[in-house]
């Protein structure tokens, strides 16, 4: 029932013709099994396990924020190829995530998130309701994706078992040397100002893993938001800690933190924007922070500067990833 | 056959417009007669406040019950309108835009006050994407079916039903609601009817295709089939034909340029808009130049 390539069945209808050569002019060469992911944090973490084994592509861009994402043609397209679908779960998607939770049965689709971290050690939002589902901002638990994605990829690409055990595991250590440089950084702020105050709340694990106090300014859902109290209590809060910056994100507008901003210089404290931290989606390609690690690293090493710490030098696990995006810690 | 159809992306993702459009213009023909197109965005508001509402009381964050909900909230604010509108100091487009903004607010203060840490808006419960369509499908008759596709052709059915059957009826109480009150029709009954289907299309339709979409589907295709016929018959197949060369026109445009699919279909029916407000055979831009001339022509002769 399941044919490769459905775009085929276009040919049928009047009218279309065009937009049916186009679609299938694309050559269906038999190539490597196709994975896609929604978010760039997952197809990077599939790409490193899969290695050459599987073309792994991420529908979300940079800078777009998931829970507000807008298919293209193409992403249609894309998906329908796909071999295997991974998305995150935890309506981190929105209703999207609904669909594929239903598409189970018909192509395998995988929810990387709860198929792969305990729930002890979610955070709720609320009660029983919800799930903060930013769970790759603590890469020890993001890290557990990857034996998950592994046995995914292996029932579609049986012959590369072996070959993305060690891809899986040389990972696994390149994380594990991530998380502990994280926690050495963040450990060397100043105390009083392990504070970490952005627009909206996706930094709870990264707090909670690397001992850093979040401040969230608007809710969870990028829909909400700030109260003119929120800005207020924040504000006041930047004052009496003596906080030195504040952050801004990738996908959300800056004009809530520079609310805090003013309101802060009004009570006679100057506070800075730290810099641009990645949340929901990680950066161009071509950049380091179009990597996972880079984008862990690169926010860590914007908070980590912005707010008086200094960077701890770079574990011997991650050289190789250092070299191939040419980031050296000491030069900044 | 039909099982390549149901098995064809482009297919259903055309199907599933085509039909949104036909139920939207059937119901949009009659509400941009009546001036209260603005209705259709009205209702994409305020159901935030039955979203809100909705998971206060069940702690549900979607499905059926949402839908309910959000139907419920629909019809509210058609109520709320007629009522305001009924007082005769208001006209029906500025009780819609007193009514909607009270309760968007109101849930957005819910939202704000309640739902603070937790992930719930319009997005989580009723954004359709046209694009993913044919993932969300049931069984029939062997088939696997879209849903979306069901639940449109549901209520496009519905509305072709309930035009066809009080066509008259529906005729005489848009241009004559006093004579249609005289002759025993009920014409404020009727409208009732007329704006719980428009709010059931609505609600059904931002699940399958989402807002912006729908929105445009009530307003644009009858909008252009007014700049071409002044025939209320006339006026609704238009709307519908356009409606579904939109769907068709959109999906091809969205291909060749690879951007949002439902976006495009809106687009596409702004396209026919301007071919009609420019070639429309009496009120077209062209004709109204030429008969002018004409007229001029003629007085100097």
């Amino acid at each position: 029932m399941w044919r490769a390539n459905r775009f085929g069945a276009i040919r049928g209808l009047a009218g279309l013709g065009l937009a049916a050569t186009l679609a299938c002019g694309v050559a269906v060469a038999q190539e490597r099994p196709k994975a896609v992911a929604t978010v760039g944090m997952i197809a990077d973490v599939g790409q490193n396990v899969a290695g050459t084994c599987l073309d792994v592509t991420a529908l979300m861009g940079p800078g777009i924020d998931p829970h507000l994402y807008q298919a293209s043609a193409g992403d249609v397209r894309t998906f329908d190829r796909a071999d295997i679908i991974l998305y995150s779960g935890y309506s981190l998607e929105g209703q999207l995530g609904e669909v594929l939770a239903k598409f189970e049965s018909r192509k395998p689709t995988l929810a990387v998130s709860p198929a792969s971290i305990p729930p002890a050690e979610l955070i709720a939002a609320q009660g029983v309701y919800g799930i903060d589902p930013h769970l790759w901002m603590d890469v020890r638990l993001w890290a557990m994706l990857a034996p998950t994605i592994a046995e995914a990829f292996a029932e579609v690409a049986p012959d590369c078992g072996a070959q993305m055990q060690q891809n899986t595991e040389a990972y696994a250590a390149q994380l594990g040397g991530l998380h502990d440089w994280i926690k050495a950084s963040v450990a060397s702020i100043p105390q009083e100002q392990r504070i970490l105050v952005t627009a909206h709340d996706a930094f709870g694990y990264y707090g909670r893993a690397y001992g850093i106090e979040v401040i969230g300014i608007q809710g969870i859902s990028t829909e909400a938001e700030a109260s003119v109290a929120d800005i207020r209590n924040v504000a006041q809060l930047v004052v009496d800690r003596d906080v030195p910056a504040i952050f801004v994100e990738s996908t959300i507008n800056p004009r809530t933190v520079q609310a805090i901003i003013d309101a802060a210089r009004e009570k006679g404290h100057a506070v800075t924007i730290g810099g641009e931290l990645y949340s929901d989606a990680m950066g161009e390609p071509g950049t380091a922070g179009s990597t996972y690690i880079g984008m862990l690293f690169e926010n860590t090493r914007t908070i980590v500067t912005a707010l008086g710490g200094e960077l701890a030098p770079l574990p011997q696990t991650l050289k190789s990833w250092a070299e191939q995006w040419n980031v050296d810690v000491a030069e900044q | 056959m039909l099982a390549a159809f149901f098995d064809s992306i482009p297919a259903m993702i055309i199907a599933t417009g085509a039909l949104v459009g036909i139920a939207a213009s059937l119901v949009g023909t009659f509400l941009v007669l009546r001036g209260s197109s603005l209705l259709s965005d009205a209702i994409s508001h305020s159901i935030v406040l039955g979203i809100v509402v909705v998971w206060m009381l069940t702690g549900a964050q979607s499905g059926p019950v949402q839908l309910v909900g959000a139907a419920l909230t629909g019809l509210l604010t058609v109520f709320l309108t007629e009522l305001l509108a009924a007082t005769g100091r208001v006209k029906n487009d500025a009780a819609i835009g007193l009514v909607f903004p009270v309760l968007f607010s109101i849930g957005v203060l819910l939202l704000n006050v309640y739902a603070r840490d937790v992930h719930i808006d319009q997005h989580t419960v009723l954004l359709g994407e046209i694009g993913f369509v044919w993932l969300d499908t049931v069984s029939l008759g062997g088939y696997e079916v879209p849903q979306s596709l069901l639940s449109m052709g549901a209520m496009a059915a519905l509305n072709l039903v309930f035009v066809t059957l009080l066509f008259k009826e529906l005729k005489l109480a848009t241009f004559d609601r006093a004579l249609a009150a005289a002759l025993g029709f009920m014409p404020g009954l009727l409208f009732y009817a007329l704006l719980a289907l428009t709010s059931a299309t609505a609600v059904a339709a931002f699940d399958a295709v989402g807002a912006i979409l729908f929105i445009a589907f009530v307003i644009v295709p009858p909008s252009a089939a007014y700049l071409i016929t002044d025939r209320l018959w006339l006026m609704l197949l238009f709307a519908s034909l356009i409606a579904v060369l939109s769907s068709f026109a959109g999906y091809g445009a969205a291909v060749l340029l690879d951007v949002s699919i439902g976006g495009m279909m809106a687009t596409m029916t702004g396209l026919f808009l301007v071919l009609a407000f420019l070639f429309g055979p009496r009120y077209g831009l062209i004709a109204q130049g030429l008969r002018r001339r004409r007229a001029a022509l003629a007085q100097a002769v």
